[in-house]
């Protein structure tokens, strides 16, 4: 029987999954928690150097004092290098220049590497996510397992969609920057040259929206049809994005909306700002690590709605139970990391 | 005397006598006049005029030759000295190319000039350079004489890249007729165009006749008094503007325009008329625009004098002509804003404020640009951010997002604050040289603009508002209409403070030397009795006596040093439990000074230059230490910084 659900109704069943088993944003946040504490120890001890006999620590406190950093960045280069540089020129109608890439140091350069290392975990957290959320009792030992199993086909899509971004970038974004350069200065006024880099921007968020859900559709099939080949797998994945477009879109968007009203939430409440009346130490970093995991949770919710999404049948229809050994003789196909054990999934 | 060749004569009668219009009048003894006639033609991109040069020689030199700046030949081709100043930094526009032709060039008796006439490169010796060419004289004119040129030209206008040209229909007509060098005892000073480089001019009378099609009609925006608007034939309409005692004549056209007036009056100044030339889709921003010019009329006025001209014409140029922005001429300066320019990022006030300012610092103190260019550009910036700070107060960073300006938020102290990127690159040139003789174009801008800026503010900090007013004001006095250098400015400050600051402009308008102050050591530790071997009684005993026998207090060391290569006067700030404190005077001269306080109350940190005097410091992160570390701030930086690295690596992960 087929399952028309709406881009919310999957949106919000899968934040229901991501509600019912919260150890997998628990894990995520964990994994996110210690890449990035690799670089806030080095962070740390250079700001108590240079803070904490500094009479302006009194006013850094509570409000970030653009004068003082604006020196620190250029007293001590090799903390960050070209990092503000290069967010800048992310954030640019221009884009990123490599040359800020080269010129990163220290810290910001740290940074970049421990993205790429994140990313690889994200890679395997995915595997994981997906596996757990097709168990009906599941835990973080299910969520490791399964980040294991599927961990080289996971890298290779990530890598893969990684890439196909990056080329986006480059080609979509920065290449109509170049090529419109003069064509943008021939224009009649500056909203219309805006509304030029807005296309350019949408255009771009559109391949990027686009390499995103057929990468995660990708995985998802991968996780739900362990019965088909590899290759079969890959193209279902494929075919099941190109074939609900506007379903997996909608949860994009909703994912994106919610994340985005957390964000601009966080900012109007702003508790980092205010001195230490307001949040004392311990409590900001609380608060802080909480909007991390609330983030997490949704996060969640939005690959187990992109499964909800591509499913037609109720799930669970996977589940890691043991099945019976094959009658000898019988030549059940198996593939390279999907072992005989696992029984066909539901179907798309 | 010689004689007015009868076509100019016809010409000048044509143009009417240098009579000024009602409440106008020669503010200066002339050197160059120009009477100028010309027509556009917007399809071609060309202005052509005639024009009449009345120049006199008030050198003690005898002229035999005239040198003229032909400045839109720097847009002849990639080989000008123009070009080749840019570094290969920018790559040409496509029809970016202009030119300036002379064809036709007598005196008054008839006398044909242009076959002497060849083209120089006194900078360079770049022989594909036409910027400058010199014709001689059939006979040397004697100080005191004056000599009239006549002078057909033909101007190509480039499209838009460095100052003048054309976009569409928009015409920023600058720098486009044969202009005279300005004479000196010392021969002609008549620089190359290039890329890092303004201009020097003499003072004179401009009386041009603007002729453009109709669909200009009220759109034409020029240097001085507008005094006659007539229709001419074929469909066009013509415009005269007067202005006396100023060094150079800019134009403007764009049917596009919306043009708004507006009045500055203020007690004790005259009445300036403001004209806005807005581009439409700017519209609503006139109001900030024309506060903004108030704000400079009132506060540069103050300071430096009344605004002596009647008129005031701000400029904003189209979408893809912003190389024309920010950039002024006699009483007509070009603005720059943007669609989206939120008020606390101060733009465009800023860019208003500041090319006002050069009405002052260029226009009335006319130095030249091109060999001392800190006396505009930097003299301006000081003042300018004093001005945008009474009148508007701190501003905030903008940060461009996709184009879209949006403001940080984060308040920057003072507008002076912008001028800190000196410390980029403080050491690449000595502040004081010629434009063309600086490093590139970034050190031209951190040394003419940011550095003198900062000297100017420093020195102010030093010597007292008051004083440093009075300087300004006996230098303006003095200069105005003149050609001022760094030397009269130097001259002013001593006259007007009776005291010897040569020290000081050694240090830092002839240095690339840096200042940089720093408390290396801050300590206060419990006082302790004193041990050893004292006299009590004509005999040594391990007493000590009593007033020093109880340990009471803290005994406190601070160390202050001189990092930088230049020595300035600090003062060195202790602060004490219980409010306490002491300040001392140091001459800044040792590489450095260590004070003691013992069994003194207990210290709490030590400043130095507490005041924030030294602007020039590079680095005030290291000019106070706390005794007692406050690790708060560090924490919750730190506790930041790893929330948003989670964030970070978070969106660089999901997107795929």
């Amino acid at each position: 029987m087929s399952r028309r659900a709406s881009a919310p109704a999957c949106f919000l069943r899968g934040l229901g999954l991501s509600l019912a088993r919260p150890y997998l944003a628990l894990s995520l946040w964990l994994i996110q928690l210690l890449v990035a504490s690799v670089v806030i120890l080095p962070m740390s001890n250079t700001l108590h150097e240079q803070l904490d006999h500094s009479p302006a620590a009194d006013r850094m406190v509570a409000t970030p004092d653009f004068g003082w950093w604006e020196t620190f960045r250029r007293t001590h280069p090799d903390v960050l290098g070209s990092f503000p540089e290069l967010a800048a020129g992310l954030l640019s109608a221009e884009g990123a220049k490599r040359s800020d890439i080269q010129g990163l140091r220290g810290v910001g350069a740290v940074t970049l590497s421990l993205a790429m290392l994140a990313a690889v975990l994200h890679a395997f957290a995915l595997g994981g996510i997906l596996g757990a959320l097709r168990e009906p009792s599941a835990s973080l030992v299910i969520f490791c397992r399964e980040g294991m199993r599927r961990f080289p086909a996971f890298l290779a899509f990530t890598l893969a969609a990684a890439a196909g971004a990056l080329a986006a970038y480059r080609w979509i974004y920065v290449g109509t920057g170049k090529a419109l350069t003069a064509r943008v200065q021939e224009l009649d006024s500056e909203p219309q040259a805006m509304a030029l880099t807005a296309a350019r921007l949408l255009l771009l968020l559109l391949v990027l929206a686009a390499i995103k859900l057929l990468s995660d559709s990708v995985r998802a099939i991968w996780v739900a049809r362990p019965d088909l080949p590899p290759v079969s797998r890959f193209f279902a994945g494929l075919a099941a994005a190109l074939s609900r477009p506007g379903r997996l879109l909608g949860v994009l968007l909703l994912y994106a909306s919610i994340t985005a009203g957390l964000y601009l939430l966080w900012l109007f409440l702003d508790p980092s700002a205010g001195g230490e009346a307001r949040f004392a130490l311990v409590p900001l970093i609380l608060t802080q690590q909480v909007f991390v995991f609330l983030r997490l949770l949704v996060k969640v919710g939005y690959y187990a709605g992109v499964s909800e999404a591509l499913t037609r049948m109720p799930s669970p229809e996977y589940s890691y139970v043991p099945a019976a050994p094959p009658a000898r003789g019988s030549a059940a196909p198996g593939t390279a990391d999907e072992p005989l054990l696992d029984r066909p999934a539901g179907r798309i | 005397m010689l004689r007015v060749h009868a076509g100019i004569a016809l010409l000048a009668l044509a143009g009417g006598a240098w009579t000024s219009p009602a409440g106008a009048a020669e503010l200066t003894p002339p050197i160059a006049s120009y009477q100028i006639s010309c027509r556009l033609d917007p399809d071609r991109k060309t202005v052509e005029g005639t024009e009449l040069l009345t120049w006199t020689n008030r050198t003690r030199v005898t002229a035999d030759s005239l040198q003229f700046h032909l400045y839109l030949n720097a847009f002849r081709n990639t080989l000008s000295s123009f070009w080749r100043s840019t570094g290969g930094a920018r790559d040409p526009l496509p029809e970016s190319w202009g030119s300036i032709e002379i064809t036709r060039m007598s005196l008054a008796d008839g006398t044909d000039l242009l076959p002497g006439l060849r083209y120089i490169a006194p900078d360079d010796g770049n022989p594909h350079d036409r910027t400058v060419a010199e014709v001689p004289l059939p006979r040397p004119v004697a100080p005191g004489e004056t000599l009239h040129v006549a002078i057909d030209f033909r101007s190509r206008l480039p499209r838009v890249s460095n100052r003048s040209g054309y976009k569409g229909d928009f015409f920023f007509v600058a720098q486009w007729f044969p202009k005279v060098g300005v004479l000196e005892d010392s021969g002609w000073n008549c620089h190359q165009y290039d890329a890092r480089t303004e201009f020097f001019s003499d003072f004179g009378n401009y009386d041009v006749t603007i002729d453009v099609p109709a669909n200009f009609r009220g759109k034409v925006g020029a240097t001085g008094v507008r005094v006659e608007e007539r229709d001419a034939p074929g469909g066009r309409v013509l415009y005269r503007f007067r202005q006396e005692s100023v060094h150079d004549f800019a134009w403007t056209a764009d049917p596009d325009y919306r043009v708004h007036r507006d009045v500055f009056r203020e007690p004790g100044a005259p009445e300036v008329e403001l004209f806005l030339f807005l581009q439409p889709e700017h519209a609503g921003q006139e109001v900030r625009h024309f506060r903004a010019a108030k704000a400079g009329l009132s506060g540069y006025g103050r300071v430096l004098g009344p605004y002596p001209y009647r008129t005031l014409t701000l400029v904003d140029p189209a979408w893809g002509a912003r190389g024309a922005g920010g950039m002024e001429y006699p009483t007509l300066i070009t603005c720059g804003t943007s669609w989206i320019a939120p008020g606390s990022v101060q733009s465009p006030e800023s860019v208003t404020i500041h090319e006002f300012g050069h009405q002052y610092f260029y226009g009335l103190l006319a130095s030249n640009e091109f060999e001392e260019p800190w006396l505009d550009e930097g003299f301006n910036n000081y003042m300018q951010a004093r001005v945008l700070a009474s009148a508007y107060g701190p501003n905030t960073p903008a940060l461009s997002v996709f184009g879209y300006r949006v403001s940080l938020g984060i308040p920057i102290h003072h507008p002076l604050d912008s001028n800190r990127r000196y410390f980029t690159g403080p050491t690449a040139d000595v502040m004081a040289v010629p434009s063309f003789r600086y490093r590139d174009r970034a050190s031209f801008a951190l040394n003419a603009y940011n550095k003198t800026a900062l000297t100017m503010a420093t020195l102010e900090r030093l010597m007292g508002t008051r004083q440093m007013d009075r300087s300004l004001r006996l230098y303006a006095d003095r200069w105005r209409f003149r050609h001022p250098k760094t030397g009269d400015w130097i001259q002013a400050v001593q006259d007007a403070t009776k005291q010897d600051w040569r020290w000081f402009f050694d240090r830092t308008f002839f240095s690339s030397g840096i200042v940089d102050y720093a408390v290396a050591e801050a300590k206060s530790a419990k006082a302790r009795a004193p041990r050893g071997l004292f006299e009590s009684g004509g005999k040594l005993t391990e007493r000590p006596p009593p007033d020093l026998a109880p340990a009471s207090g803290y005994d406190s060391v601070v160390t202050v040093t001189r990092q930088g290569d230049v020595p300035l006067p600090v003062e060195v700030v202790l602060r004490f439990e219980g409010g306490r404190t002491h300040r001392s005077a140091w001459d800044g001269e040792a590489r450095w000074k260590r004070f003691r306080v013992d069994r003194g109350p207990r210290l709490i940190e030590a400043l130095v230059d507490p005041d924030e005097k030294i602007l020039l410091d590079v680095d005030r992160t290291n000019n106070g230490r706390r005794v007692e570390a406050d690790p708060r701030a560090a924490a919750r930086w730190t506790a930041r910084s790893l929330f948003w690295m989670q964030n970070i690596l978070d969106f660089l992960t999901v997107a795929w």
